[in-house]
């Protein structure tokens, strides 16, 4: 049983992420329950979606209870660690995106090194994923949240073969699918080649 | 290949609660599907807007949910299947058309969704839809998951017709958005044309025809009580060893139910209801029978708990009965599996560890509530609205993004409780207020419900100025089409209604339109309208930010950038206009090119022209 919480910014791609997480569990016979925020929250504001693989009723994560965090944005990430505990991996793009509140209330928005630091003391692992660049190089430059997918899969903590992801792009990608699964593979590189590290 | 039409006959899809539901409706063979949409009920619209055509069935966004309603009525009073969907509160607006369908009855089968939003996560109450099954007199199926949902939109299109009444299917936020594995069935296409048996002794609702279907309906919901104990929908799942402990509980309180229990090792017997109203009487006296003490779990309104208690009573049972009466559950927002946990070790006395919370001391991070787009005309609008009145007014505010403008800078929002209530409203402020009124409504939100508003203000000549903030589109749900649109569904060939003439037809004598992205004009035109002496409507149109990028793949109107050797670092484009490309970091202000939407609206909000298009 894996649960997955994924978390990020509107307009990021983070439920078509989730919708490859289940395509590739019931591709991988698994079942697999997902929660997702539509609507109003969507302008703009974080947005969050959960993804339970194996037996349960429940599409939601409770606090501490997440397996991974799959992060789209450093500032959620942050947002996202009541989720964790001592047995979580948080896997986190080092994308930013400074919400209006730190412009018109003068907040500051963390340093890397703050999230970090307090991924760390709830965390198992912190990884940080360059997802945007990595995209680019994959040659589509929006498919960050590809990456990131594959930065989940790298982790190995889902049980579920790549193949299955691979296919479950297909399903979910329309166009340049072949530079998307490219950005799935440098997803997954760039976090199974820390484990080895 | 569309997932909803094009899944086959026994393979399993991943599918969002709301798609299985369309999906349903289609292995159900609908000939009618109508909505208007709102959060959490939109894709099942959606889902039956794309395939609609091919698919051959009929799709509408109705004007608002009533018309949805009485169109749907329409259809089945003559013999087809019919599906109309809404939001919790949407059911509000087509109450009306629906607790006298339920005396007239229903030849085709007929579904009213209601999707309800406990916690609000969009919308402007919780309010319990179930209460309206109680109401009508009317059958009630709540689903708990994807599966279910499609399961038992096929099932209310029997049941309706057996009993030949409407039957409602309720589900909440996480009931219709939550994705999994769905097993379908074939697509076989019903009736789609029928021709209405004429029988005014039925279906005209005079008083004496009225008086004689009430006892029909009240025939009908005994017939329905003996199908609801019968039906398989209602099940008992047993946890654990045997027990004389058991949970009564239904919609998505049944999922928490299932992993708390199991989470907090217990033993015990759940009776999960899918079919909820009428009671299946004898079910439930038969579970309270066989245990000595019954938690009944279940969100928002203790329905079922009342209920229960009712037929224990009746029975002269001596179970005990737990649930919200007694504290262990709370009344309000949605639950989760730590909620339930936490309820079920309350109502059973359980030693077992209360859900451990983790505290995490976390640095007051800032917050990311939702906000007007990058090129919002909206934004524009709101900052010419407060240069305008100087801030010296009162915002009747409505139901769209637009309602977003109530935070500051723009602080445009005063009053709100329901769609089309601004222009109502505004009437009421006008009358026993000095300051000078404004009503905001939104395009869709207009046609809606802001016409008769409309029509009474101009009849009684109350002051204040509407302002139409017509973005061509219903765009916090998902841009579908409204009656404005040049567009509709794949199925329909639309006429557009003017926005222009429905107001002059209302008999407004002052109205002028302008193009929100220039604010110089439309503060000019806010200025005139609040001195005249009546009704004043103007219609900002421009289309919606989001639908002008995506139809310009990408690409921006004049990409534009804040020139720092001009610039004063005033802030005037972050603390009185806003916008989420523009940032303020170190005290410097930027503008990001990947998320402008090139209005060019800061340019003009620049006390110092240090924002400049970039060549």
């Amino acid at each position: 049983m894996t649960d997955i919480y994924l978390v990020g910014v509107g307009g990021q791609g983070i439920i078509t992420a989730s919708r490859i997480i289940g395509d590739a569990a019931i591709l991988a016979g698994k079942s697999v329950l997902l929660s997702e925020t539509h609507g109003m929250a969507q302008r703009g504001g974080s947005v969050l979606c959960t993804a339970r693989i194996g037996g349960v009723y429940s599409p939601l994560i409770p606090d501490g209870q997440a397996d991974v965090v799959l992060s789209f944005e450093l500032l959620e990430t942050l947002r996202a660690v009541c989720k964790a505990s001592k047995n979580t991996v948080v896997v986190s793009s080092n994308e930013r995106m400074i919400p209006l509140s730190v412009s018109s209330q003068k907040l500051k928005y963390p340093t890397l090194d703050e999230v970090r630091r307090e991924v760390a003391k709830i965390a198992k692992e912190f990884v940080l994923v360059e997802a945007s660049k990595i995209a680019g190089e994959a040659g589509v430059p929006m498919s960050s949240n590809v990456v990131m997918i594959g930065a989940l899969a790298g982790t190995g903590l889902t049980n579920l073969d790549n193949k299955h992801f691979q296919k479950a792009i297909e399903m979910n990608i329309a166009r340049n699918v072949r530079e998307n699964l490219a950005a799935f593979s440098k997803g997954l590189d760039a976090v199974s080649r820390r484990n080895r590290n | 290949m569309d997932r909803v039409l094009d899944a086959a006959p026994g393979s399993k899809v991943l599918l969002l609660g709301n798609e299985a539901i369309a999906r349903g409706a289609l292995e159900a063979g609908i000939a009618v599907a109508t909505t208007y949409p709102g959060t959490p009920a939109s894709e099942i619209g959606d889902a039956l807007a794309r395939v609609a055509k091919d698919a051959g069935i009929y799709f509408e966004y109705s004007t608002n949910e009533i018309v949805a309603t009485e169109f749907a009525i329409g259809a089945a009073a003559s013999g087809v299947r019919a599906l109309v969907s809404m939001k919790h509160v949407g059911l509000n607006v087509a109450a009306d058309a629906l607790l006298t369908f339920a005396y007239t009855g229903t030849r085709g089968g007929f579904v009213l969704v209601t999707a309800d939003d406990p916690s609000c996560h969009s919308s402007q109450n919780e309010q319990d839809n179930r209460y309206y099954a109680l109401l009508g007199g009317i059958p009630l199926l709540e689903p708990s998951s994807p599966q279910e949902c499609y399961q038992m939109t096929k099932e209310a299109f029997a049941l309706s017709e057996k009993l030949e009444l409407p039957v409602i299917l309720r589900t909440t936020t996480r009931v219709s958005h939550v994705r999994g594995p769905v097993v379908v069935g074939e697509i076989v296409p019903g009736p789609k044309k029928k021709e209405f048996a004429k029988n005014p002794k039925r279906f005209v609702t005079m008083p004496a025809v009225a008086r004689a279907r009430h006892l029909i309906l009240l025939e009908r919901l005994q017939d329905a009580s003996k199908l609801a104990d019968e039906s398989a929908l209602n099940r008992v799942y047993k946890i654990g060893a045997k027990s004389r402990s058991g949970i009564i509980t239904s919609s998505a309180a049944f999922n928490y139910v299932m992993d708390a229990a199991k989470k907090l090792g217990m033993s015990i017997d759940v009776l999960k209801l899918g079919f909820t109203h009428p009671l299946p009487t004898q079910l439930i006296v038969k579970f309270l029978k066989t245990h000595d003490s019954v938690a009944v779990v279940e969100e928002l309104e203790p329905i079922l708990e009342t209920s229960i208690r009712a037929v224990a009573q009746h029975e002269g049972l001596k179970t005990k009965i737990l649930g919200k009466s007694d504290g262990a559950f709370p009344q309000a927002y949605e639950f989760d599996q730590a909620i339930v946990a936490s309820g079920l070790v309350k109502a059973f006395g359980l030693k077992g560890e209360a859900a451990k919370t983790v505290s995490v001391d976390l640095p007051n991070l800032p917050l990311r509530p939702p906000v007007l787009c990058a090129g919002c005309p909206h934004s524009a609008t709101y900052y010419a609205v407060n240069k305008a009145t100087n801030r010296k007014a009162i915002f009747a505010s409505d139901i769209g993004c637009y309602t977003l403008g109530v935070a500051p800078p723009y602080n445009a929002a005063d009053l709100l409780v329901c769609m089309g209530s601004s222009v109502g409203t505004a009437g009421g402020l006008a009358k026993v207020n000095d300051q000078p009124v404004i009503a905001f409504i939104g395009d869709s939100t207009f046609f809606h419900a802001g016409i008769p508003g409309l029509i009474n203000a101009v009849h009684h000549g109350h002051k204040f100025l509407l302002m139409i903030l017509d973005n061509r589109t219903t765009a916090m749900t998902g841009h579908q089409p409204h009656p404005g649109s040049d567009r509709g569904p794949s199925c329909c060939d639309i006429t557009s209604v003017s926005i222009e003439e429905v107001v002059k037809g209302c008999g407004v004598k002052w109205l002028k339109v302008v193009d929100p992205y220039d604010i110089k004009t439309t503060t000019d035109t806010v200025k005139q309208a609040l001195t005249h002496n009546g009704v004043s409507v103007i219609i900002a149109r421009r289309e919606c930010a989001l639908i002008a990028k995506r139809d310009q793949g990408g690409a921006i109107l004049k990409k534009h950038y804040i020139d720092q050797e001009v610039c004063k670092k005033c802030r005037t484009c972050v603390d009185k206009f806003q916008c989420p490309a523009i940032s303020s970091v170190d005290k410097v202000q930027t503008i990001d090119d990947a998320s402008c939407a090139g209005c060019a609206v800061c340019a003009q909000v620049c006390p110092q022209k240090a924002i400049k298009e970039a060549r």
